[in-house]
């Protein structure tokens, strides 16, 4: 085994045991990256060889040197018997949508791509304040909205390393590929409606989305401000705990970011799921969708190959000692999209009124002599579809004469999606769940190019991960197997407020119980 | 104009004069800065920064709130107010909309007498008041415009009145009692050239009598308080003039010269611009419960209108002193304090505090509070005056001396020698001395030019440096030229 493919964990001990060196590991990571991620994404990058299409494309910018200063100044602090700090060593890529001073920080748009951040956001000055060195920043859909990363606009598009014909997911798919390539051992995305589990689904990772509020989003370039969540992208759950550790807790820079203590999820990862009640919910196995030609809702149930992992997890978490409430109620699921669709467009415009080609960024290099027109013209060529329509759509339902209708009631919708959880985890109530266990996906991922187009269909990608956006609660995928076409399978854990501990533990319990089953031992297509 | 009356309402900014910015811990007041000079990531709205409450802005806005009478909410939040400006850098304002800060509330306005009409009180209801951020300034310069971020952030209540106001002159007495209740209550500089107060006005006619409302424009850019008064006098008799002339007043959104002394149509407002206002997702809510409140009300003082009435009453000071002694909060305070300290008749301690003491602030540009003239001093050297130790013009030109020295008045009088001399021999020696230097002066005097006595006593305090008892030598003068 390659260094670069130790999980982080083990690297950490390695290292505090000077077998290896923080140079060594980051040496090892770059040379994974020569081997399999390809050319890195850029404006303009013409149409895509055979040679791209067996490639990662997990990069935007490389930072190769930074990383190689950050894995020196670490040695020299384990040499000389330092406290060199929990990651120290430890190699993790950082979705381009946050700030990290010094480097282009492009949102993976056009209309960033000539801006460097002046500062760091406060989740990545936690991950290098802790000795973790960071390689790069990693591609994305253009400002995070899509499902499968084809909406960047540095192209090529991150492919999913088990098997590049299809998608990573998104938006954080540079995040998850990167950590599944073996290019890094940790990631840092970002989740507003599923954008951290479903790539990690998509890739075979383990991805957590925290409670909103228990890691700062200073310095994230926001989409929907008050869904938006920073989370840790890893190999597996010891690794997410880890590093979840570092990022976790109040920030001065984040009033919203809670005040509430950071458990030590290490201490009680192996703490077993003995007594804990774990939920199954019938509104977790279908989805539900417009029809694209009556606009009547339809209801379709979910594959085999999506829906027996996570009843086969459901089993071996009973035989640990788990208990399993199956029916539990959530019928408010099916409004999650619809509702998402409104809030996170009204937000996400208002959050891109600051793109307006006079302070930084993009500007249109026409001659223009009218501020109307140079906004006009430096967002039309600046901004790709995605930030486009979101713009359209949030402009139409935040619009005085309609934000009654939509965005108003998209707002009674998320309480109403809240109040399914509050009742399921309800410690007094009929079913006193610890934790809801659910698919992370409706589908594996799908062909590069099958979905994408169809905004209404991507976005469905999300059905079944977005009510925790809405309802603020924490969610966890892990890998939960490997579908007809080899391609991972993940299962999801939902839990109340502030319960990463316990979603950590489940998760844990379930990776230690099924280490040694044989689609564990199947490696990524591109590392075969 | 008889057959008309004015309906005004203001729309106030007023920056808080809080140390830091709203949202940021940028300095908040650039008047001396260079552009740009205050700005960081936050408030030049940087990708991937928040905002973060300076509890000060808000704790200002409630003892402004308060003061006004309004209702402050337990709970109130925060909106964005989206629209495109170069100089508002995040492309949103962040403000407040539907349940601000508070509501409510008024301002009992006195209105002097004036052309033959006799003083009355104006009810002034305050519509809207809601904290929020400043934007930067836009500067052209030629084909270029320059923008300066530094005022981005800076807090700023704004307060609404109702269609209140009936005359140019009831809203500038409004500005006038507002910039006053602001510094007094120590929440804003309050300085209109400096732009810390800014005001626009709402102006409609109506015939008199009349209780709808009509059609109003609204006047922008007007920077003084002589300025909202011509400003609102000019469109009032535009306004006058189309009716007059058959037309109707439409909805225009008007800018005051203030060098041609002109009004100016800046757009029409045909339709109200949609801000598509939702709630700030990255602030929390402000949740002003009780402890906190009562802990920021606590330090509220006495209102200054409410002050004045007292000065009347308890002092029987006439409206004219009371006016003044509490157009500031120190100099009331000052007043106060040497009242106090003198015990009797508040009377004499305003006539010396309206003459001699303002004339000393305006001199050195002081506030009272900043006087080594303590309100004690002020007070026992009265009192020096009331005993006759002293005489009237040794105790003004010991004020000028406490002030100058920080001495108490008592050990300057002892250090000098400045007592009133009563002593009838010690006068009576320096008054035969007069007499026998000035021997045409006698002779006139003697001829039937009595109005000469003045003149002897004048002398003999000359001689005696002010020290003599001035009566006590007239006896004697009269005495020795009879």
């Amino acid at each position: 085994m390659e260094l670069c493919d130790i999980p982080a964990y083990e690297l950490s001990l390695l290292l505090r045991q000077r077998q290896i060196s923080a140079e060594e590991v980051t040496r090892a990571c770059l040379e994974r990256i020569a081997a399999v991620d390809g050319r890195s994404g850029a404006l303009d990058a013409g149409s895509l060889t055979p040679e791209d299409e067996q490639k990662v494309h997990a990069f935007i910018t490389i930072t190769r040197e930074r990383a190689l200063n950050q894995a020196r100044t670490v040695d020299q602090k384990l040499a000389a018997g330092e406290d060199p700090g929990l990651l120290a060593g430890i190699p993790f890529t950082t979705k381009d949508i946050f700030s990290v001073r010094g480097t282009p920080s492009t949102a993976a748009s056009r209309i960033l791509a000539n801006y460097t951040a002046p500062y760091t956001a406060t989740p990545v000055a936690r991950m290098e304040a802790a000795g973790a060195v960071m390689l790069g920043k990693v591609n994305l859909d253009e400002f995070t909205y899509g499902s499968s990363n084809e909406s960047t606009a540095f192209q090529p598009a991150p492919r999913n390393p088990w098997n590049p014909a299809h998608v990573p997911g998104g938006s954080s798919g540079g995040s998850a590929s990167s950590v599944a390539a073996g290019e890094a051992a940790l990631s840092l995305g970002t989740d507003t409606a599923g954008s951290i589990r479903q790539p990690a689904a998509f890739c075979g990772v383990v991805g957590v989305k925290p409670t909103y509020g228990r890691v700062s989003r200073y310095g994230l370039i926001a989409f929907g401000s008050s869904l938006d969540c920073p989370g840790p992208v890893a190999r597996n759950v010891v690794d997410a705990a880890l590093m979840l550790q570092t990022i976790a807790g109040a920030d001065p820079r984040d009033s919203t970011a809670a005040k509430v203590p950071v458990p030590d999820y290490l201490a009680q990862l192996e703490g077993g799921v003995k007594g804990l009640r774990i939920g199954l919910s019938p509104d977790y196995f279908r989805i539900a969708f417009p029809d694209p030609q009556t606009g009547e809702y339809r209801e379709q149930s979910l594959p085999m190959d999506i829906e027996s992992p996570v009843l086969r997890a459901a089993e071996v978490l009973a035989s640990l000692g788990a208990e399993i409430v199956e029916d539990v109620p959530m019928p408010n699921t099916r409004y999650g999209i619809p509702a998402y669709f409104v809030i996170s467009r009204v937000e996400a415009a208002s959050n891109l009124h600051r793109y307006d080609g006079v302070k930084y960024g993009y500007r249109t290099r026409q001659p223009i002599d009218d501020l109307t027109k140079l906004y006009r013209q430096t967002r039309n060529e600046g901004f790709g579809l995605q930030p486009k329509l979101r713009i359209l759509m949030g402009m139409y339902v935040s619009a005085a004469q309609y934000s009654a209708q939509y965005y108003q009631r998209a707002l009674r919708v998320r309480t109403l999606i809240r109040r399914d959880f509050e009742q399921a985890f309800d410690r007094s109530g009929k079913h006193r769940l610890d934790a809801l266990l659910t698919p992370t996906t409706p589908t594996t991922a799908f062909k590069m190019g099958a979905v994408y187009g169809d905004s209404v269909l991507m976005q469905y990608a999300d059905q079944l991960t977005v009510p925790a956006n809405h309802a603020g609660i924490p969610g966890l995928s892990l890998p939960g197997g490997l579908d007809a076409d080899r391609l991972p399978v993940g299962i999801q854990l939902l839990g109340p407020d502030f319960s990463e501990d316990v979603l950590l533990r489940i998760g844990r319990a379930y990776e230690l119980a099924t280490e040694t089953e044989d689609w564990r031992k199947v490696k990524p297509m591109v590392l075969r | 104009m008889n057959d008309y009356e004015a309906v005004i309402g203001l729309e106030t900014h007023i920056q808080l004069n809080t140390t830091t910015k709203i949202f940021c811990a940028c300095k908040a007041d650039s008047w001396f800065d260079p552009p740009n000079t205050n700005i960081c990531p936050v408030c030049t709205g940087m990708p991937g920064v928040l905002p973060v409450l300076n509890k000060a802005a808000v704790e200002k806005g409630v003892v402004l709130a308060a003061a006004m009478h309004a209702e402050l909410r337990p709970l109130s939040y925060f909106d964005r107010k989206n629209y495109f400006y170069p100089d508002l850098p995040k492309g949103y304002q962040i403000s407040q909309y539907d349940q601000s800060l508070a509501f409510g509330g008024y301002l009992d306005l006195p209105v002097p007498a004036a052309n033959g009409q006799p003083a009355y009180i104006r009810k002034v209801s305050i519509h809207k008041l809601h904290l929020e951020e400043d934007a930067g300034k836009t500067k052209n310069a030629g084909h270029e415009r320059l923008i300066d971020f530094n005022r981005c952030g800076v807090p700023l209540v704004e307060m609404v009145t109702g269609p209140d106001l009936r005359s140019p002159d009831e809203a500038a007495q409004y500005l006038i009692r507002l910039r006053q209740l602001l510094r007094w209550l120590g929440v804003s500089e309050a300085d209109m050239e400096k732009g810390h107060l800014r005001c626009d006005a709402n102006v409609s006619i109506r015939p008199r009598g009349a209780t709808y409302l009509n059609p109003k424009t609204e006047i922008k850019n007007v920077n003084s308080i002589e300025a909202v008064r011509s400003a609102i006098e000019k469109e009032i008799e535009r306004q006058i003039r189309e009716v007059e002339a058959g037309h109707r007043i439409e909805a225009w959104t008007l800018e005051w010269d203030e060098e041609a002394g002109v009004l100016r149509k800046m757009r029409s407002k045909e339709t109200e611009a949609d801000y598509r206002y939702f709630r700030e997702p990255d602030l929390l809510p402000i949740r002003l419960d009780d402890a906190w409140k009562a802990d920021i009300l606590k330090a509220l003082p006495e209102l200054p209108l409410v002050r004045r009435q007292r000065f009347m009453n308890a002092y029987g000071l006439p409206e004219y002193d009371a006016d003044i002694l509490t157009s500031e909060r120190n100099l009331s305070d000052y007043f106060e304090s040497a009242v106090k300290a003198y015990g009797s008749d508040p009377k004499r301690v305003s006539n010396y505090l309206m003459n001699d003491v303002l004339r000393m602030l305006n001199e050195t540009s002081k506030t009272a509070d900043r006087l080594r003239l303590t309100p004690a001093y002020l007070a026992e050297i009265i009192k020096l005056a009331d005993a006759g130790t002293v005489n009237t013009s040794t105790a003004k030109s010991l004020l000028q001396k406490v002030e100058e020295s920080g001495m108490a008045p008592g050990e300057i009088v002892a250090a000098e020698g400045l007592a009133k001399v009563s002593d009838d021999s010690a006068i009576r020696a320096v008054c035969l001395e007069v007499l026998a230097e000035s021997p045409k002066e006698v002779e006139s005097y003697k001829a039937g030019k009595v109005t000469l006595i003045g003149w002897f006593v004048g002398q003999v305090m000359k001689k005696m440096r002010g020290k003599a008892d001035p009566t006590l030598a007239r006896t004697i003068l009269e005495e020795l030229l009879a």
